[in-house]
Order: structure tokens, then sequence, then C-alpha cells
């Protein structure tokens, strides 16, 4: 099994690729070298003639293979409907038909002349003149034969009548005398008895054969031509010497005869006329039968040559015309960057040049579409990456009122993740809470004033109100509208508090200078007056000027914060731990013991970097708030302050809570808190979480109030951490 | 591959068919045709210090062999000589053979139509003896008559083996026939190689 697919294997490898055309080729080096080395050389043909025989047909089948191998893929790929199969099959089979009818004619034509040709050489009269001519040079040498035998004959009877002893004086004689080449006496057994040779170069008398022998013994006598191995003819006569006695042994005389030259070279042109005659009219047969062969092969390897050439020449034809088909289609299924092997100068070499160029425009064309698809999404990213970072929300909505993009800030300012509800109607954001619902009524109302507009919206939150501005634009080719919209709640409060601080210095400088001038003049009334009035009014100035008095003192209280308010002294910061600080404000409140007072300590000591005094002065207010709100609710005093590091925002913050459980901060004041004058409290000036806000502000922090569920408040304060160097 | 394999498949199993029938025509033409030369009686005389051979090949011919010879295409006989040396390895079952030497006679028969003489050329020595009969022209040339084998290789001629054959060159007829004879059991008559007896 194991060599079985070897040898299918190596017979796929040796029929594969190129192999069979390199066999092929070798093979035929190898016949041409061959057969000329026989041409030169005929008797080294009988050698080779087998080799020669071999490679041919080696040659042949090989023909047939490479043949049978084009056949069969030339079948293969139209059984496949291969592209340009069809058309190979067609002009294969169109050459093919071509070959076959021209070689046929061919052929046959061929056949019948070479027939008739060797036919021609052979001609009855002429055959018919060599058997006369041989069967007249028979008859000629018949005569001479026949006197030269009676001639034999007698020499015959003379010899016989001798005694052994004078044979051979008497040979020489009647050599002579005949003009004999040579006389022999040959005893019946073939012994040599006594011999005259003419030549002096011959020594040994030519015995006759066994044949000859055999025939005279048995009575006849023998004449015959005898040619000799120098191409001469010559005349042998043999008779038996008749005996004297019948016990004497039996003798025979054997006499060679010469013919004269002219006769002799008469008789050897007719002999090989006749001879070469009749050897070429017997190979007739042969000859036409090889002929016939030759041409058989050499027209059937013509052929095979024929149609392997026409399967390769179509092939030819029809692969830049394939190529061109499978480009086609890799064009029409999106790969443009199909370049095709031009190929001649022809019209299918144009067809194929203005193809690649066709590619090469459809490519560019391509490249360019994607480059600017490329800039186009850089300048998308690069305009959501600005929109992204803005503070500003960006939303823009399409014509229907459909909203189409939002930025990361409009989604922190409207608290709503809008990114995740784009494409949604307005109508249907509405729904999601009152904010939304007032943000997009307001953008439904303004859309339909006009190209551009400006407009303030309030939004409740948790912890006070929010206050935007919206600018709306409409958008190229009334495609929609882009609402940039800002919070400025911040910035009111800002404006506020710089009002406020306006208002406080101008107080401040303006009252308290008229407050001494009064305080004293009202001193001076009661020291002065209360000696010269009347006894009962006594009491009334007294009266009167300490209320002057208490009531500047108060208004001078009043003044001082209000200044304390507006000053704005550079802040004086330095690394503190922050739980000290607190337990040390904490101590100055210990004295009562209906303040309960609960410190949660962070796990670890937080230096933070503060204006200590001024932010001892933010946990007293934030403390005396604190119980002051509890108090007047009279509900009893119970205070939790906490701090703790965290993260926010990607920065480090302390955050520091104090909380109370008092009544809560009444709704309508939650967002001006920390504005002056914001109090419910019957007594104090309003400022404390004002001063408070400031101060916190002042260090960088913020600050804000929460009501707890189901009562009390929390005011966070945050304030930033350095960095650790770690 | 599967069609490959379906394609040649039939190819294989007909091609199979033929070289059968073919092998067992040509079985069978050998078989029915066995006029072919023998070897007769070789023997190996000591004469001397010398060897010789003698021996008679009977050249029975075929009419078609025949038929050529009388239409002047000459006929070109080979005898074959070799003296092995076998040396036995494993008794008569194997031997270890090597060939001392090889010697081939060429004899050409023709016919002389003029005279109706049959001649046998040496082809070796060129000596020619003429016969009025075919069958004595045979006769004469297949009779080896006391052929000494060469002396130096016959020291010992323990382990000695003579082989003979005679057949036809059929490389030295005529070309337009060469082919037709190559192919032809008309024209295979070589005899099997035949071991001579030593005396």
């Amino acid at each position: 099994m194991g060599s079985s697919s070897m040898a299918i294997s190596l017979i796929k490898r040796l029929s594969s690729g190129t192999a069979p055309y390199f066999s092929l080729a070798f093979l035929l080096l190898v016949l041409a070298y061959l057969l000329s080395a026989a041409t030169q050389d005929s008797s080294r043909l009988n050698d080779l003639f087998l080799v020669i025989f071999g490679i041919g047909v080696a040659c042949l089948l090989l023909l047939v293979g490479i043949l049978a191998r084009s056949l069969f893929r030339l079948y293969r790929d139209f059984k496949k409907h291969e592209a340009g199969s069809r058309l190979t099959v067609r002009l294969v089979s169109l050459f093919v038909l071509l070959i076959l009818v021209a070689t046929s004619i061919v052929y046959g034509f061929s056949i019948h002349f070479l027939h008739r040709g060797i036919n021609s050489w052979f001609d009855v009269k002429v055959e018919q003149a060599l058997n006369d001519s041989l069967e007249l040079s028979r008859t000629a040498f018949g005569i001479r034969m026949r006197t030269l035998l009676r001639q034999t004959r007698m020499m015959a009877g003379v010899l016989s009548e001798l005694p052994d002893s004078e044979l051979s004086h008497s040979l020489r004689d009647l050599t002579q005398l005949s003009g004999a080449l040579e006389l022999s006496i040959w005893a019946r057994d073939g012994q040599p008895i006594a011999s005259s040779i003419e030549s002096p170069t011959i020594m040994v008398p030519n015995r006759p054969n066994d044949t000859i022998m055999h025939q005279l013994l048995q009575g006849e006598d023998y004449i015959g031509m005898d040619p000799s191995e120098n191409d001469k003819l010559q005349l042998r006569a043999a008779v038996r010497i008749p005996q004297k006695s019948v016990l004497a042994e039996e003798r025979i005389l054997n006499v060679l005869f010469p013919i004269n030259d002219h006769l002799s070279e008469l008789g050897k042109t007719v002999q090989d006329a006749y001879s070469d005659y009749k050897e070429l009219s017997y190979l007739r047969k042969p000859l036409i039968t090889v002929f016939t062969l030759t041409l058989s092969l050499i027209v059937f390897l013509t052929i095979l040559v024929s149609i392997w050439f026409a399967i390769w020449i179509s092939r030819r034809i029809v692969e830049p015309l394939q190529e061109l088909a499978q480009g086609t289609q890799a064009v029409a299924s999106g790969n443009y960057n199909m370049q095709l092997t031009a190929s001649g100068h022809d019209e299918i070499g144009f067809l194929v040049r203005s193809f690649n160029q066709m590619t090469q425009r459809l490519t560019h064309a391509r490249n360019a579409s994607q480059r600017s698809h490329r800039l186009l999404e850089q300048q998308t990213s690069y305009l959501t990456t600005v929109l992204g970072s803005l503070s500003s929300g960006v939303v823009t909505v399409d014509k229907r009122l459909y909203l189409h993009t939002a930025n990361n800030a409009s989604s922190k300012i409207l608290g709503v993740k809008l990114q995740q509800r784009l494409e949604s109607p307005l109508s249907k954001l509405a729904e999601i809470n009152k904010n939304m619902k007032t943000f997009c009524e307001m953008i439904e109302r303004c859309a339909v004033k006009g190209i551009a507009w400006e407009q303030q919206v309030e939004l409740q939150k948790q912890n006070g109100n929010q206050t935007l501005i919206c600018h709306g634009t409409e958008l190229p080719n009334n495609s929609g509208w882009v609402i940039v919209f800002e919070d400025i709640t911040t910035l009111l409060q800002a404006q506020r508090n710089a009002a406020w601080g306006e208002v406080a210095r101008r107080l401040a400088h303006e009252i308290k200078n008229p407050l001494t001038p009064i305080q004293l003049s009202a001193e001076r009334l009661q020291r002065k007056y209360a000696a010269i009035v009347p006894e009962e009014q006594v009491e009334v100035v007294d009266k009167l000027t300490n209320t002057i008095i208490q009531q500047v003192e108060a208004m001078k209280e009043m003044v001082n914060e209000f200044s304390e308010y507006a000053r704005t002294p550079a802040l004086q910061l330095q690394s503190y731990d922050i739980g000290q600080l607190i337990r040390e404000v904490l101590a100055m409140y210990q004295s009562n013991p209906n303040h309960q007072f609960t410190l949660l300590n962070s796990p670890e000591s937080v230096a933070v970097k503060i204006d200590v005094n001024r932010f001892r002065q933010v946990m007293h207010n934030l403390l005396k708030n604190a119980i002051e709100a509890c108090e007047d609710a009279q509900l009893p005093v119970d205070i939790v302050i906490s701090y703790h590091p965290l993260t926010h925002q990607q920065r480090r913050w302390l955050e520091i809570s104090v909380r109370d459980y008092g009544p809560g901060i009444p709704f309508s004041i939650i967002d001006k808190l920390f504005e002056p004058y914001a109090t419910t409290k019957h007594k104090g000036t309003g400022l404390g979480l004002a001063i408070v806000k400031k101060m916190i502000e002042e260090h960088g922090g913020d600050v804000w109030a929460e009501n707890l569920d189901p009562e009390g408040t929390s005011i966070i304060i945050r304030l930033p951490l350095e960095e650790s160097p770690s | 591959m599967m069609l490959w394999t379906v394609f040649i498949m039939p190819a294989f199993a007909v091609s199979k068919r033929l070289f059968l029938s073919l092998f067992l025509w040509l079985f069978i033409q050998t078989s029915a045709n066995a006029t072919v030369f023998s070897v007769n009686n070789p023997v190996v005389h000591p004469i001397g210090n010398a060897y010789v051979l003698t021996a008679q090949i009977n050249y029975p011919l075929t009419p078609r062999v025949i038929e050529a010879l009388q239409n002047g295409v000459p006929i070109t006989f080979l005898q074959e000589f070799r003296l092995i040396d076998a040396m036995p390895i494993l008794g008569s079952f194997w031997q270890w053979e090597t060939t001392l030497w090889e010697s081939t006679l060429s004899y050409e028969l023709r016919y002389h139509a003029l005279s109706e003489q049959y001649i046998v050329e040496s082809l070796d020595t060129h000596e020619q003896q003429n016969f009025p009969s075919l069958s004595g022209a045979l006769k004469a040339l297949g009779d080896i008559n006391a052929l000494s084998l060469p002396p130096e290789y016959t020291e010992d001629t323990e382990n000695l083996i003579l082989e003979i054959r005679s057949g036809l060159d059929l490389n030295a007829l005529p070309t337009p026939m060469r082919p037709g004879a190559l192919i032809s059991d008309k024209w295979q008559l070589t005899s099997p190689w035949v071991q001579a007896v030593w005396l």
C-alpha cells in the first residue's frame, strides 16, 4: 500500500509541472544524437536500432501523456465552468478539426504516392529481361561446360589406364594440355591421391565438397560453376575414374577450368544485377510497410504535437481574456487593487492596459474618499473632545426636536445622562423629571422664535435652585438648533456676595463713624443732665440714655461684624491637624451639660493647610448656629462632627460635616442660606454662615447644607488637601 | 484525485488484460513454432595438450528464411562459444560462474543465382565454400569439426563448462526487413545454450 502510494506520488510529481517537457526535450536530443550517429555509420544502426526504437516509443508515450494531461485539464476546467474554458475548448476543437482534415488529406496522398512510387521501381519487362539474361548466361556457360565435361571424362579414361607411379607426371601433362587450373585425384573417403596445380601459390588442391562426392558416388558426374573467393568464376568438373578391376578402389578426378576474364566479368554483372533486382523486389513489401509505418508515425506525431500546440496557443490567447474576466469580477466585488500583467501590443494588450488604468483610477478615487472620511472622523472626534471638555452644556436638536448630540457637561448640569438618550424626542425627555420638563419646554418654546435666542431657566435641585443661561442658535440649512447653556448659580452667588460685601463695607464705614459721637453724646447727656433734671425725671433720662448707649453698642457690634464680613485680609496658611483643631474648639463648649458633642475620629490624622484663627471662627460659627437652631426649636442639642479625606474629581479633599438633629432648614431659604441675613433666628446678625462660606471659599473649598431625613441638618465643608508627596 | 483514479482504473484493467493476452499469444506462438536451431552432440576431445570441440548444429530454416535466401538476401549465422569456470559453492545447487572466454563465429549464406550455388562464407576468415544444394550448405555450416579451445584456459578442466549456441544475426538483414524480423517468430531461431561433454 505504501509503495503503491509512493509510486503514485512519484508519478504525480514527474507528471506535474514542466518535468515531462524537459524529459521529452532530453529524449528528443538523445534520439537526434543517436540518429545522426547511426546515419553517419550504417553499421552502428544495427546496434542502435533497438535503442532508437525504444527511445522513439518513449517519446511517443511521453507526448501522448502530456497531451492527455492537457486534454484532461481542459476537460476538468470545462466541467468546473472555469472562466475562459469554453472559449479554449471551442478554439481547440476548431484547431484540431483543421489539423485532422489537413493531415488526413496529406497522409492519404502521401501513402498513395508512396505505394505508386515504390511499385514503379519494378517492371515486368525488366524482370523478364533479367531472368532471360541469366538464362542466356547459363546457356552460354552450359555449352562450354558440356565440352569440358567430355574432356574431363576423356582425361579420366586416360588416367585409369596409368599406374599410380605415373599419375603425378601425367597430371602435370594433362593440366598443360587441357589448360585447366587444377587437376586432382581423390579417393572415395576424400583423401587426396595426386594433384597438379597450375598456380605455384596454391599448395593444397581444392576438394570437392561432400555433396559432389555423394553425387559422384551415386554414379552421376558433376559439372558446375564455382564462384571463387575473388568474385571470379571458374568451372568445376568431377568424374569417377573408371575402375581397372572390381577390387580396385574408386577414384575421383576433380578439374577446375578457368573462364576467360571477359566472360567472367559479364557473368558477374548479370549475377549482381539479377541478385540486386531480386532482393529489391523481395524487399518491396517490407519497404512499403516500413515507409508507411514511418509516415504514419510522423503524421501521428505531427497530430499530437499540433493538438498540444493548439491547446497551448488557445490557452495563450484565452489567458489574458480569462484574467480580464477575473479582474472584472474582482472589481465588481470591490477589490480595486487588481493589476493584470500587460501582454503584447495587440488589442488584448491594449484592453489589459486600459483595465489597469481604470483600476488605478478607481483606487485613487477610493483612497481620496477614504482620506476625506478619515479627516471627517478626525474633525468629529476633535469636536467631540472640545465639546466634552467644555464646562458649558451643549446639546443639539434636529428639526423634529429630537435630541441629536449632547456633551458631558450638559449631562452633569442637568443631572440626566443625555448621551444615553440621543435620538429621543424632547417631549419624551421632558418626562424624566421636573427640571428636564422645564428645560425641554423652554427649548420647544424658543425654537419657534427665530434664528437666535437667549433665555434664563431656574431649576430646582436638592441643594437649592440652579440658574441656567441658555443660548440657542439655529443650525445651517434649518436643520435644527444648537443650545449652549451654563450653570450661572455660582456666578450669581458671587455677584450677590460681592454686592453684600460692598454693602457691608459701606455700612461699616458710613455707620461706624457717627456711632461713637452718638454714644459719647448720650453718655455726656446722662452725666451732665442727670444732675440738673428734676428728681422724678432722672430715671427717665437714665433709661433713655442707656437705651441709646446699648443700641449704639449693638449697632457697633453689628457694624463690626459687617466689617469682619467685608474684610479680606491675606490668609496665613499653615499645616495643621484638623482633628486637633476641632477638639480645641469643642473644648470651649464642654461646659454646658445639656449640650452633647460627638467627634467621629478619622482613622488617620489629617493635616490640612489652613489659616488656623479663621478656621476656628468657622467652627465656632457652625457650632453656634447648630446650637441656636436646636435651642430655638427647644430640641436637645446633639451635634455630631466627622471628618475624613476623600477623592472627588481626581482631587483629594477633606470633608468635614457638622450634623445636628434640629428642625432643619426651611426650603425657602436653603439656596440663600449662606447669604447675609438669611436667618430664621430672632437674634443674631444673619452673617454667621455668610462668613463661613466666605472663609471656606478663601481656602479654595466649598460648603453646602443638606437637610437630613427625618429631621436635622448637615453642613458639609470640603477643603482641598495637598497631594501627599508619595 | 478521485476523478483521476476513476479515469485511470479501467485503462489499467484494459491494458492488463491486453498484456496478458499478448503474452499468452506469444507463448502459444513460440511453443507451437518449435523449429529452432539445435546443437547436437557437442564433445570436447583432448588432442595432445589442447582440447578441441566437435558438434553438429541442426539448422532447420523456416520457409520465410528460405524465401529471403532464394531472393538474394544474405543470411548471417552466428555460432557462439563461451568457456565458463564454475566454482561449486553449494555442491551443484549454486555455483560461482566466471566467463573465461567468449568467441563468436559468423558465417554468411547466400544464393548465387547464375551458378545455382549456395555459398557459405566465413566472415572472420573470408574463406568460402560452394554447395549445389541448400541442405549440403547447411550441413557443412553446422558441422563443427575440431574447433580448438584456447590452451591458456584449459590447463585445469575440472570445473570448466563449454557452452554453445547458434542463431541468425537479424541486425545484418537489410534495413527494411529488420523491424519485421525483430518482432517475428519466423526469424527467432536461436538455439538455447548447450553444454559440451568433456572427454
